[in-house]
């Protein structure tokens, strides 16, 4: 079941991101170097850049899948090569939408911006 | 023993070959070519046999097999490997290969048609992409690719070539040893292994028919002094010499691919054919190739061209050599073999598509909502949108006379922050954005560096340093990589956040919206072009207050999450205000009615702001932004076209409609006011004079409005046009509340 993810989004210096300190049991996925998706609430202040873009977001969706099921589906629709440590973060075009992945040992969650999330929904039919 | 093939099983089981000619058994030519189980052009050599499989030969005429209709079988699967060596064909020198490259520790896959692995395209990546029974494999090596897909046998090109009985000499081995019955044989050239044969000599000339006419009755040769000799036979088995199979060598050059064993062979040039069919595909005769060589086609790859020689099945395995051979023979060098392409091999529609997805269209929070308000949806902009919801009159009047809510969620939405903001958006946009105070905001328009109008919409100031930008539903995607790439070329100091999926947007308008947002607990909205911070309903929502429909509009920004919450919240609260929701075809009458000109439908890829009468849009005195220069360069020139308004009185039609109802047939009469279309043609006189680019009727006007591009005519605008072959008048915009009092509140 895709669901509609309660995260924050900062985007704010890369040297800031990096010695930030976060909300402990978060997933926190860097999408760029200045930007980061953190799965729990972020004070504002709690990043050390005056000028961060702190906000609420509500604009993706996810769901878990359980690891051979989400193998399975990457096999058939990822073109690029997935990475092998574990736990790791990986975006990029999958089954023709934007995906951000996280893996898990025995599982991997798919995020996808909300507006895609019916379609990732029937692509994993 | 390997298991049989479809083709050798039938042979065994005294089936005729099924498109006659000569069999490789190898995959090299189109003469097993069947339908197999509904799918066309499967080679038969080259599939397992399975109890069951409906088998139904090419006609020999040349008449095209049957294709796939869509839909008959579920579509293929393709699966993604991502490997360090890739190596085709399990030959000798392929098997080796992958044994060396795995003894370096290196992750190998391996591919063979002969196990139903048939590798029909390397593409740049490096990709190679196969098929096989389970359905497509794509296979990303980071190293090399090694091609060992040996040599061919090169077919007869004489007369009576299409004769069942004649194998190559490598087939008719496999065939004896495969227990197939060959009858008497004869060898032409290299005498075949493990079979009972008479040797035949001299020059192959052509074969003959037995009593049965598509049947090989007899082979005859030619010796030195030109001496025919007639060889009775039942089979001939041909051992012409080997030409490399090396298409996917030729495909993949400039890539990391490297061939091994009798790929890399020097291709043995046959004779020069002198009569019959030479591409057994295509059905091309030596008559053939005379007759376009005749006319000037001297390449290799022209006379394929000309002819088609080689774009059949086989993709000129068969005819290569002969054609070669023949251009050599006229004088010219021996040319090499074309460049080859993917895909090698047919494909079913279902394998076409594996991996491949339509693109999708995202839609916004309130998908479900419009969708049981029994809105119909367009694609529009880019987004799944509500078009209508069943009245657009009820939406038009609705924001005109009381209140209504419209799905804005689509716009473009950029958080810009940090020291170096204001130098960056001063550049971007090409009026002051230093002057603008914290909760204010302006509707700007974007130029490229040409002069010309590439999006448009709103600049928010929330604090010294933090500007809130939106750009139109289609333009939002182009406008973060524009607003990124300017900020690294001038190295300014921002952060930049595209909240064009996060934000939900809610345009509340007519001239009760501001009622409507004080029942939703906002008693003091901003002012005109002016935003604030507010709860709505209990949604924490930045209002900005700006106006696309010409009446008075709050645009709510929020969290995509409350979007649901806030338009249920809003149409309950609005139940005795008539508010109901209006889509895009009563938002674009509205808009127009206003002026309001659409980036993309009423601007062309030459839209500077001068052509299109929004000069007040750009500031001169300002020392620098994208376009300036374009700006002033155009500026001295005559002005060529600009685009205008129009108008034009009702035309009532009243047109028959005939409804059916439970089957009875009722008539009535049905008044319209014909409006122009999009695109209609503007006419001065007998001159053509522009094309209307948005038009739409007026019900509050009573009158058709319309925005088009109008040519210069002796350096003024021609007032009175011919639309539609119907006057209509030039008039200023916006046709409707030119003062603006209405959105201003």
């Amino acid at each position: 079941m895709v669901e509609r993810l309660n995260a924050t989004r900062i985007v704010a210096a890369p040297a800031a991101i990096d010695t930030a300190v976060w909300p402990q049991g978060a997933l926190v996925l860097r999408l760029a170097p200045d930007e980061v998706l953190v799965t729990a609430p972020v004070i504002v202040g709690g990043v050390d850049d005056p000028h961060a873009i702190v906000e609420r977001e509500t604009g993706f969706s996810a769901v878990w899948v359980d690891n051979s099921l989400a193998m399975d589906f990457l096999e058939r629709e990822c073109d690029w090569e997935l990475p092998r440590p574990r736990p790791a973060f990986a975006q990029g075009l999958v089954a023709g939408l934007p995906l951000k992945l996280w893996f898990e040992q025995d599982r991997v969650l798919m995020v996808v911006a909300s507006p895609f999330a019916a379609d990732l929904a029937e692509r994993l039919r | 023993m390997a298991a049989d093939s479809l083709l050798t099983h039938l042979l065994r089981d005294a089936r005729v070959p099924l498109g006659g000619g000569c069999l490789c058994l190898a995959g090299d030519c189109p003469n097993c070519l069947a339908t197999v189980d509904g799918v066309s052009y499967v080679r038969t050599c080259q599939v397992a046999f399975r109890e069951g499989a409906a088998v139904t030969p090419h006609a020999a005429n040349g008449e095209l097999p049957p294709l796939e209709s869509v839909g008959e079988r579920p579509p293929a699967t393709a699966r993604t490997m991502h490997c360090d060596v890739v190596v085709i064909g399990q030959g000798p020198a392929g098997r080796a290969a992958a044994t060396d490259a795995r003894a370096t520790g290196a992750h190998v896959v391996t591919l063979d048609a002969r196990d139903g692995q048939e590798v029909i395209g390397i593409y740049p990546g490096p990709l190679v992409v196969a098929r096989t029974e389970g359905g497509m494999r794509h296979l990303y090596p980071r190293g090399e690719i090694v091609v060992a897909t040996g040599a061919s046998e090169i077919q007869p090109a004489v007369p009576g070539n299409h004769l069942r009985g004649l194998v190559t000499a490598r087939a008719a081995a496999e065939l004896a040893a495969a227990g197939v019955p060959l009858g008497r044989v004869v060898a032409v050239g290299t005498p075949p292994e493990g079979v009972s044969y008479e040797q035949a000599s001299g020059t192959l000339v052509r074969f003959e028919p037995s009593s049965d006419s598509a049947r090989l009755g007899a082979v005859v040769m030619r010796d030195a002094e030109g001496a025919e000799t007639r060889w009775p036979c039942e089979t001939v088995s041909l051992g012409l010499g080997l030409t490399p199979r090396d298409a996917l060598l030729r495909m993949a050059r400039g890539m990391n691919v490297r061939g091994v064993g009798d790929v890399l062979l020097p291709a043995h040039v046959p004779p020069c054919p002198q009569e019959g069919v030479v591409c057994p595909c295509a059905g091309v005769t030596v008559a053939d190739l005379a007759s376009v060589h005749a006319r000037g086609f001297h390449e290799l790859e022209l006379v394929k061209r000309a002819t088609l020689a080689g774009t059949g099945p086989c993709q000129g395995a068969a005819c290569v050599p002969h054609i070669r051979a023949f251009l050599a023979a006229q004088g010219a060098a021996l040319q090499p073999p074309f460049t080859a392409r993917p895909v090698t091999r047919q494909l079913t529609i279902g394998e076409v598509a594996a991996g491949a997805h339509h693109a999708a269209t995202p839609r916004t929070a309130l998908h479900e909502e419009h969708l049981a308000l029994g809105a119909t949806m367009e694609r529009l902009g880019g987004w799944w949108r509500p078009w209508h919801y069943g009245d657009v009159g009820a939406e038009y009047a609705a924001v005109r006379n009381g209140v209504s809510i419209c799905d804005v969620s689509t716009l473009g939405k950029m958080q810009v922050s940090g020291p170096g903001t204001l130098a960056l958006l001063e550049h971007l946009y090409p009026v002051p954005i230093s002057s603008l105070a914290p909760g204010r905001a302006r509707y700007v328009f974007m130029l490229d560096e040409r002069g010309y109008v590439i999006d448009d919409g709103m600049v928010a100031r929330e604090s010294d340093t933090r500007f809130m930008a939106t750009f139109t539903s289609g333009g939002a995607t182009f406008a973060e990589m524009w607003v990124r790439d300017w900020a690294e070329s001038l190295g300014v100091d921002v952060r930049v956040m595209n909240q064009t999926f996060s934000l939900g947007a809610i345009n509340v308008t007519g001239p009760r919206a501001a009622e409507l947002l004080a029942r939703a607990g906002v008693s003091a909205p901003p002012a005109f072009l002016h935003h604030g911070q507010a709860d709505v309903a209990g949604v924490p929502c930045r209002i900005y207050r700006l106006s696309f429909t010409g009446e008075v509009s709050f645009e709510l920004h929020h969290a995509a999450a409350d979007s649901v919450r806030l338009w249920r919240a809003l149409l309950s609260l609005g139940q005795d205000l008539g508010i109901r929701p209006h889509g895009l075809e009563a938002l674009l009458k509205l808009r127009l009615e206003k002026g309001h000109l659409i980036v993309g439908q009423d601007t062309d890829f030459d839209s500077s702001l001068r052509r299109l009468g929004c000069e007040w849009g750009v500031r001169l005195d300002k020392p620098a932004f994208i376009g300036r220069q374009a700006v002033l360069r155009t500026n001295r020139l005559p002005l060529d076209r600009q685009l205008c308004g129009f108008e034009m009185d009702a035309a009532k039609t009243t047109s028959e409609v005939v409804v059916f109802l439970r089957g009875e047939k009722e008539t009535t009469s049905e008044v319209r006011f014909r409006t122009p279309a999009e695109g209609a043609t503007i006419w001065d006189g007998e001159d053509l004079a522009g094309v209307v680019t948005s038009t739409t009727w007026s019900p509050t006007l009573g009158k058709s409005v319309m925005l088009g591009w109008l040519r210069l005519k002796d350096g003024a605008l021609p007032t009175d046009v011919t639309i539609d072959d119907r006057p209509a008048r030039r008039v200023p915009t916006p046709f409707y509340d030119p003062e603006g009092r209405r959105a201003r509140g």
